[in-house]
């Protein structure tokens, strides 16, 4: 199979699914074309909005590694959210310990370790349920993100509460907690890059080294790869560890670099869409990047549209975008086969004539 | 005690009605992972039906309608394009969401006031709400959580002492042998599918028709995977599902009644709302004697 190929069903995929949630605008009686252009002028000429493109990509592309990378081990790390909230638990009570009391660049050093530390520990408590018990990891590891958004509701409610103590949530962390901006009169930060690079990692580590291709042994066939003298039960924990610890710096740069406080149920769905985003990236690290990047262009598109005035077009429209856009791009794979196997049999029949 | 135990029953209703369709789809080798989006579509259409034509039978139709049309959505990808449950499931969720707020806008546009319908009324049964302490927790519910009563009996005979059954579960466990046997795989396990989510949609119509009166898009917030956990809970068994709802049921009324007495500076009742949740993975973890049906989650297609 040509790479390619992926490509060009799956931008043509992305574009049936914008023209189709296009049309449903024609149910709120509203002019598809005028207002994602209008939206789009406001998005291209702000450079403020176009920023918040990359700021909302940041976390996702986390998540979406998150997802991809045990994919790659044929797994499903649907737990993104609980690792990523286990790291913006750990970030934010590191950085109302250390604000000000050591240097930026020495604290941010050592909340990142913290958050991916804390992610990758609900991550390999999943990876071991799986390795050790033969668990099914799809189940556990939903299951944890509930247990870790209660614990998390737990402390904001006590240990954590601001001082005035009038909303769950905690006090804002201090300006040199802050991760610094990259770009001036935006918001996009010292995260975006980090991402990137994560993103990068996670490719030379799953191509590049004998781990990844342990990795992508045990998920291609587990039997064949313990029979190549690869451990899987170690490989599963390796796995979900390195997941769960990608997840959990989306905490460092959510909470550092963009809320500055923890909030009761704060960017609640970059766990899910993070699995729609590996897909459509179709588990590649560097696709991530990207399918992450037309998220967050989707979905300040839908902000954006939703504060356009006197429409009343609900924000809400981002998640049935989003919804018909994966769905569509999940199709776009069956079409792929089908499209592949009878081209297939086409010159099979020919080789036989 | 008794309006514990009753919002108890409550509490559980739903959730039995949701893990019957997932014991059903999942014994055919369909994991539902859409349940969470079936429930809210099924919370929603619930809710706009009855407010639209002031029946509640023609909500709770439409809540049916609804999710069999999500579950048709899910069948044809998951069982005729033969795509992964998991990520198919994650999309359709986030698309029923997205689907679920937008049109509930543009049908009723932002109101000033939440919109209310009125709930399913109580039915006490003759004679058997009479019963003291049994009758008023047991037999004063909802027509919903009786048909959760019938459905329980009725799933253990259908599925372990009918041939249909047999074939649900052949098909979950050795789909070949099914083929053989003349049976046409994919269809049973889309016609199974497609029961699944009417009766999901049923389940999640229960919150807006049968409780809570209003719709909001976190209405569910979670419930339907619960149905789901419960499903692999339960064994994948129609008895195990109502020993595993009670249990998240009881925790769900022991945390509201814990926030209402005003215990929680003394106990977290957050431990509590995560213990079904610690319980799910612990049995996951230590249960030997799992029942999986062994082909749950595989698409099934002849050898060509």
């Amino acid at each position: 199979m040509k790479k390619s190929n992926v490509l060009i069903y799956n931008i043509a995929a992305v574009a049936i699914g914008l023209l189709i949630s296009a049309a449903m605008l024609l149910f709120m009686q509203i002019d598809p074309i005028k207002v994602i252009g209008e939206a789009g002028r406001k998005i291209l000429t702000d450079k403020y909005t176009t920023g918040e493109i990359l700021v909302k990509a940041t976390p996702l592309i986390f998540t979406s590694l998150a997802f991809a990378f045990t994919y790659q081990a044929n797994l499903f790390n649907i737990g993104a959210q609980g690792q990523f909230y286990a790291g913006s638990i750990t970030a934010v009570s590191l950085s109302l310990a250390l604000g000000d009391k050591v240097p930026t660049w020495f604290l941010l050093i050592i909340v990142g370790i913290g958050a991916f530390a804390s992610g990758a520990f609900v991550g390999a408590l999943i990876g071991l349920a799986k390795a050790k018990f033969s668990a099914n990891e799809f189940l556990v590891s939903m299951m944890s993100t509930y247990v870790v958004n209660a614990f998390m509701d737990y402390l904001l409610r006590t240990v954590l509460k601001e001082t005035k103590a009038e909303y769950l949530q905690t006090d804002p962390i201090k300006k040199s907690a802050y991760l610094p901006k990259i770009v001036n009169g935006t918001r996009i930060h010292l995260g975006l890059i980090l991402a990137v690079l994560a993103a990068v990692g996670c490719y030379v580590l799953l191509y590049k080294t004998p781990l990844g291709f342990r990795i992508r042994a045990v998920g291609h066939n587990p039997n064949a790869a313990r029979l190549g003298g690869i451990k899987p039960a170690k490989i599963y924990v390796i796995a979900f560890l390195i997941a769960g610890g990608l997840a959990g710096l989306a905490g460092l740069t959510e909470i550092n670099g963009v809320q500055h406080m923890l909030l009761q149920n704060f960017n609640s769905s970059i766990g899910s869409f993070g699995i729609g985003i590996a897909i459509l990236a179709n588990g590649s690290p560097i696709g991530c990047i990207f399918a992450s990047i037309l998220f967050g262009f989707l979905n300040v598109m839908g902000t954006t549209m939703g504060r356009l005035p006197g429409l009343k077009i609900p924000a809400s429209i981002i998640d049935l975008i989003e919804g018909i856009v994966m769905t569509c791009v999940i199709m776009s794979y069956f079409v792929r086969s089908w499209a592949d196997n009878k081209a297939q049999k086409r010159s099979i029949r020919k080789v036989g004539e | 005690m008794v309006n514990f135990l009753s919002r108890v029953i409550i509490m559980s209703t739903p959730l039995l009605l949701g893990s019957l369709a997932e014991v059903y789809a999942e014994r055919t080798g369909m994991m539902i992972c859409a349940i969470e989006g079936i429930f809210l579509i099924g919370a929603w259409g619930g809710f706009v039906g009855t407010y639209l034509s002031g029946s509640q039978v023609l909500g709770l139709l439409l809540a049916m309608g609804c999710g069999l049309a999500m579950a048709a959505l899910y069948g044809l990808i998951t069982v005729y394009m033969k795509q992964q449950q998991v990520v198919t499931g994650t999309a359709l969720q986030i698309l029923s969401a997205g689907f679920c707020s937008f049109f509930h806008r543009v049908i009723f546009g932002v109101p000033i006031t939440p919109l209310q319908i009125k709930t399913l009324p109580k039915l006490p049964i003759p004679l058997l709400s009479q019963i003291p302490f049994i009758g008023q927790i047991l037999f004063t519910q909802n027509i919903l959580t009786y048909l959760a009563y019938i459905l329980i009996p009725l799933s253990i005979y259908v599925l372990f002492h009918t041939s249909l059954g047999l074939t649900l579960r052949s098909t979950g466990e050795n789909p070949e042998a099914v083929d053989v046997a003349g049976i046409n795989v994919n269809r049973v396990r889309f016609f199974t599918v497609l029961f699944a989510g009417a009766l999901g949609g049923l389940a999640g119509s229960f919150y807006t028709v049968g409780y809570l009166g209003m719709f909001t898009t976190g209405i569910i917030g979670g419930r339907g995977w619960i149905a789901f956990a419960i499903c692999f809970l339960g064994n994948w068994n129609p008895k195990g599902a109502v020993l595993g709802t009670l249990a998240f049921g009881l925790a769900d009324a022991v945390s509201v009644w814990i926030q209402a007495v005003g215990r929680s500076e003394f106990f977290p009742n957050e431990l509590i709302i995560a213990l079904p949740y610690i319980l799910t993975i612990l049995l996951t973890i230590f249960r030997s004697n799992f029942n999986v049906p062994a082909k749950l989650g595989t698409p099934y297609s002849k050898e060509n």
